[in-house]
């Protein structure tokens, strides 16, 4: 009895799986891009931003958007010219914030939705492990955020990541300093705050090799662990040292608490910087913006000028998120999927070695960058060499660009003015 | 001493009374009935909801969170109870772990699928801000939370030493047959206890949400820090979670300020094996 | 002859599986993570289910495992695998330190100390520069040699982990057959009454810990080896744990074959609802899998299993 029951349930799975597996030559007019993101967990807001952000480039290249085509050719709509106007699908997998979730859907989107190739993974871990699968396959991988130094560093093959990086992010950090201390401004105590995952860790000691190496002095570093229940003592310490520099490194849970509690405890320091991630958060921006006014940040988006390609793009995310508009994190996204398919364009072919050949020729100029990037081009360990930051400023509750020079949208206004 | 750091150990003090008030309900039902509910963090993040709520949808500040809060927790703490907790009582130990744990991640998710993975947070407007008081700031939202913690923690100390309900519920908690030949419905109690419970953990949440941030997952955060808080003062023991909620306050403001914040658990996590060590049944746990 | 035929067929399925998912990689790694999944949980049965002291901080051992495998290839450039009696010999001591404070504490204070003591060293493992601090460490990007274990398929795996879950269900029976499985038994319906009786209540406990501990580490070997990563929280995270108790608990604690069957469930139920629904991003995916796990414990809060044994009791009357 329990022997056929068994059977049929083995049977039932097989056909199942094969239902699953619909062979690529089944639908030529579509070519399939598999998206990895943190869909649930901690990290499931950057994942679900960023999921928006990507619908959102997939619809401009299969129905296209006419201002957006003054720019970017692939925005004519009907599809990749260069794949007989072979429309893209997206298929969203879930991480949940796990490396070993994430290297099974890898697995499953390759194999079994027979992706043309993948993006993701967000978390630097889970790219690491997401990406592993792919090199055994022989799939390109294009990541849009994971900022890890090690993963250039494994001699993949297939591995492409279209993002800035750590020591990019510091040196940005670096120069605005320099001008600030030019003009005369405080910035001779330094302080880091960092949270003690993997992110928060890596690029705090960078941005301290880099200070370092500039001559700045970074006083005080604490580190904490993320997700915390207080911040409290934390804030008082900084007020008994009262740093004139203090730079943020925190997710979004812990970039509200320690807003609040700066509040709650009235201190605030002449410069604030904050990294990113929790301070970009569109739901932090949202209800607490007004809170940081004159915030220090780096971010990939700069809105630009009217017309501009971020600002094309910006216009449909809002539409799409019904309100926000795109932040560091998914305009990093939407350009590696940018740069994906205009590589599967030029590839011509769904074939991998083909899409690897057109990646590794990327060369996109500036004009065409939804992130404030200089381009893209990847050296030989799969970097985007043009990857850039700029440095960008809290104003009545939104971000605006206070830096480069050629970029900026605004003059900077210090010191921080807090709520 | 210098201020700072009497500013450090009162806001320990406050943060630990917080502590006492989400762990209270926990103690309850752990002290009733034996039973852990690993979904406890979750049902604080549900009482968070509410208060968010009623912000959004009503404008209402806490004095309007509260007793809904209250009363939507005291409701899931009794359906959980009827519908899931009663049947996983005749099992073994284990399957409360693995019953509340699965309505743990249902309840979750279903706020995620709900509500949004975003975060929330409430104006600090709603409790009236700071104020000064003998040098040392205070936030309004956390005196309240903290004081309301004191206060819930005494009340049901209170009733169940106090009054016939009370007593009644720690017959069946001692001997549920025994009870029910006196006359007395252990399910009904049960139920009862439940519902307090869930009451208790509803007000911590809509006050929590004052200050702190709500989202899907933030039950997470809590749950461990409460089930340290409830087996430090000892199961059953509602004065010992108040007690070990503002030692482990205390304590983990000094060494955040002193040592670093990435080792305040590390020292928490340490004093409670300590603790557990000289007394295995908790501060003020029975024997 | 009735009770050979069931597990025979049953042994051969299992050996035959990988072979009928050949051309379906998924399917095959699903096999493989079952299999991983029941060498956890049934470690984990050793203690938490015959001796009945519910650790809820067997992560700690999980991750000794894997970061064990991590650091001789990361300092020494071993191959992981060799990094598994390591991590095992390490878990042994590791448990000794752990058990001989916490096991004497009684029912929910034991789960609640071993959570304490699961959390305290993944935030200490976070701090440490020889570990990888935050950023975990990861394993053989490319492989060397054929024992550096990376391979396309993951069909080698498979009956890697069936092998050594073989051998520890065999010794688990070995045990409960023997005078440790009546001890452990006795000891979980009362520890008191087993005490009375001459029973060395303490020391049976620390063993069954040790032994559990060692297979949990294994467990956490494996894992590195197949996923090539671990971090804190992949390592030590507090939901390893859980999930060890979970997957037993969802098949039969203190059974040979519970924690295999909670496997056999809880980890398709993971894999196919995130696959299905996860790209949703509404969070469905665990949704399903808790209301899933409480219907379980609602209706059969013993487990799978007893469904089984219910029915070899109304055959006997």
């Amino acid at each position: 009895m329990s022997k056929t029951t068994r059977r049929t349930t083995m049977v039932g799975a097989v056909a199942l799986a094969t239902g699953l597996a619909r062979p690529a030559m089944a639908q030529d007019a579509t070519v399939k891009i598999g998206i990895i993101y943190p869909l649930s967990g901690n990290s499931a807001t950057a994942g679900n931003y960023s999921k928006m952000a990507l619908e959102v480039g997939a619809d401009v290249i299969n129905n296209g958007d006419a201002d957006l085509a003054k720019f970017i050719p692939l925005a004519k709509g009907g599809g990749l010219p260069g794949l007989k106007n072979a429309k893209i699908q997206l298929v969203f997998a879930d991480n949940q914030g796990t490396p070993a979730a994430g290297q099974n859907q890898a697995l499953r989107l390759i194999t079994e939705e027979k992706v043309a190739a993948l993006i993701g993974a967000y978390q630097s871990g889970i790219t690491l492990t997401a990406s592993a699968i792919a090199e055994r396959h022989g799939i390109p991988f294009v990541n849009g955020e994971s900022v890890a130094a090690n993963l250039t560093e494994r001699g993949f093959k297939w591995f492409f990541r279209v993002t800035p990086v750590a020591i990019d992010f510091a040196r940005a950090y670096s120069a605005f300093l320099k001008e600030q201390k030019a003009a005369g401004r405080k910035t001779d105590n330094i302080a880091l705050v960092h949270e003690n995952t993997e992110y928060g860790n890596s690029v705090g000691s960078v941005i301290i090799d880099q200070f370092k190496k500039d001559g700045f002095n970074v006083g005080t570093k604490i580190a904490y662990s993320a997700n915390s229940s207080d911040v409290q003592p934390q804030v008082l310490q900084l007020k008994e040292k009262n740093p004139d520099v203090l730079i943020f490194i925190s997710y979004t849970s812990d970039a509200i608490l320690y807003t609040k509690t700066m509040k709650e405890l009235n201190w605030k320091p002449g410069i604030l910087i904050a990294d990113n991630a929790g301070f970009n958060d569109p739901a932090f921006v949202k209800s607490l913006g007004n809170e940081v006014e004159g915030l220090i940040n780096r971010s990939a988006f700069s809105a630009g000028k009217p017309g501009s390609v971020p600002d094309l793009f910006n216009k449909l995310y809002v539409k799409k998120t019904g309100g926000d508009g795109l932040d560091d994190v998914s305009v990093r996204g939407l350009q590696a999927f940018m740069v994906l398919a205009d590589a599967l364009n030029r590839a011509g072919s769904t074939e991998p070695a083909k899409i690897q050949a057109a990646l590794k020729a990327t060369d996109l100029p500036a004009e065409q960058m939804v992130a404030g990037y200089d381009g893209v081009k990847f050296d030989d360990k799969g970097q985007n060499t043009k990857a850039a930051s700029v440095v960008t400023q809290m104003r009545g509750g939104k971000y605006v660009t206070v830096a480069p020079k050629d970029r900026a949208t605004a003059e900077v206004i210090l010191p921080y003015k807090g709520w | 001493m210098s201020l700072i750091l009497v500013q450090v150990i009162v806001s320990g003090l406050l943060l630990g009374a917080v502590y006492a008030l989400f762990s209270s309900g926990l103690t309850l039902i752990w002290g009733m009935m034996n039973v852990v509910n690993f979904a406890h963090g979750d049902f604080v993040m549900l009482g968070m909801y509410s208060a968010v709520m009623v912000w959004t949808a009503l404008g209402g500040g806490p004095f309007a969170a509260v007793p809904v809060a209250a009363m939507l927790i005291a409701t899931l703490g009794v359906l959980s109870y009827f519908m899931l907790v009663r049947h996983i009582m005749k099992g073994p130990m284990l399957a409360q772990i693995l019953g509340t744990f699965g309505l743990a991640l249902f309840l979750r998710y279903a706020a995620f699928w709900y509500f949004g993975a975003n975060f929330k947070t409430l104006p600090d407007t709603l409790v009236g801000g700071s104020f000064v008081f003998m040098g040392l700031r205070f936030e309004g939202s956390r005196v309240l939370a903290g004081a309301m913690g004191l206060g819930i923690t005494l009340l049901l100390h209170f009733i169940l030493t106090r009054t016939a309900i009370g007593s009644r519920m720690l017959a069946v908690s001692e001997d549920a047959t025994a009870a029910q030949l006196m006359g007395i419905r252990p399910q009904r109690m049960q139920a009862l206890a439940w519902g307090m419970a869930g009451a208790a953990t509803g007000i911590a949440g809509a006050l929590i949400a004052n200050f702190f941030y709500t989202s899907p997952t933030v039950g997470e955060t809590l749950a461990i820090l409460a089930f340290v808080t409830v087996s430090f003062g000892g199961f059953g023991s509602v004065l010992g979670a108040l007690v070990a909620g503002l030692i482990i306050g205390v304590v983990e403001s000094l060494s955040a300020y002193l040592i670093g914040p990435v080792y305040k658990d590390v020292i928490v996590y340490i004093l409670f094996v300590l603790v557990l060590w000289f007394r295995p049944q908790g501060l003020m746990g029975k024997t | 002859m009735n009770r050979f035929l069931i597990p025979g067929a049953l042994l051969a399925l299992a050996l035959v599986y990988p072979l009928l998912v050949q051309s379906l990689p998924v399917y095959e790694r699903l096999g493989a993570l079952v299999l991983l999944g029941a060498i956890g949980a049934s470690a984990w049965n050793i203690v938490g289910g015959y001796a009945g002291q519910v650790s809820v901080g067997h992560a700690v051992f999980f991750g000794f495992g894997a970061y064990s495998s991590v650091v001789v290839y990361t300092h020494l450039g071993w191959p992981p695998i060799a990094g598994a009696p390591l991590g095992m010999a390490l878990s042994v001591l590791l448990a000794a330190v752990i058990g001989v404070p916490t096991l004497r504490l009684s029912g929910h204070y034991f789960s609640m100390a071993t959570i304490a003591v699961g959390e305290l060293v993944r935030v200490l493992s976070s701090t440490s520069e020889f570990l990888g601090g935050a950023q975990g460490l990861g394993g053989p990007a490319i492989p060397r040699t054929v024992f550096d274990l990376s391979f396309l398929s993951a069909m080698p795996f498979y009956y890697i982990f069936l092998v050594v879950l073989s051998l520890l269900l065999l010794l688990t029976w070995i045990i409960e057959r023997g005078r440790m499985g009546f001890y452990l038994r006795a000891i979980k319906d009362s520890e008191r009454a087993a005490r009375s009786l001459g029973v060395s209540a303490g020391r049976y406990k620390l063993y069954a810990y040790m032994l559990s501990g060692a297979f949990a580490a294994l467990a956490g070997s494996l894992y590195l080896c197949m996923f090539g990563f671990v971090d804190p929280d992949s390592g030590f995270g507090i939901l390893i744990s859980v999930k060890m108790v979970v997957m037993a608990a969802l098949g039969g604690a203190g059974q040979l074959f519970g924690p295999l069957v909670g496997a056999l469930i809880l980890v398709p139920l993971e894999e196919l609802s995130n696959s299905l629904l996860g790209g949703q991003g509404a969070g469905l995916t665990f949704v399903v899998y808790g209301a899933i796990i409480v219907i379980i414990a609602r209706f059969l809060p013993s487990g799978l299993l007893s469904l089984l044994n219910r029915r070899k009791v109304n055959r006997v009357d």
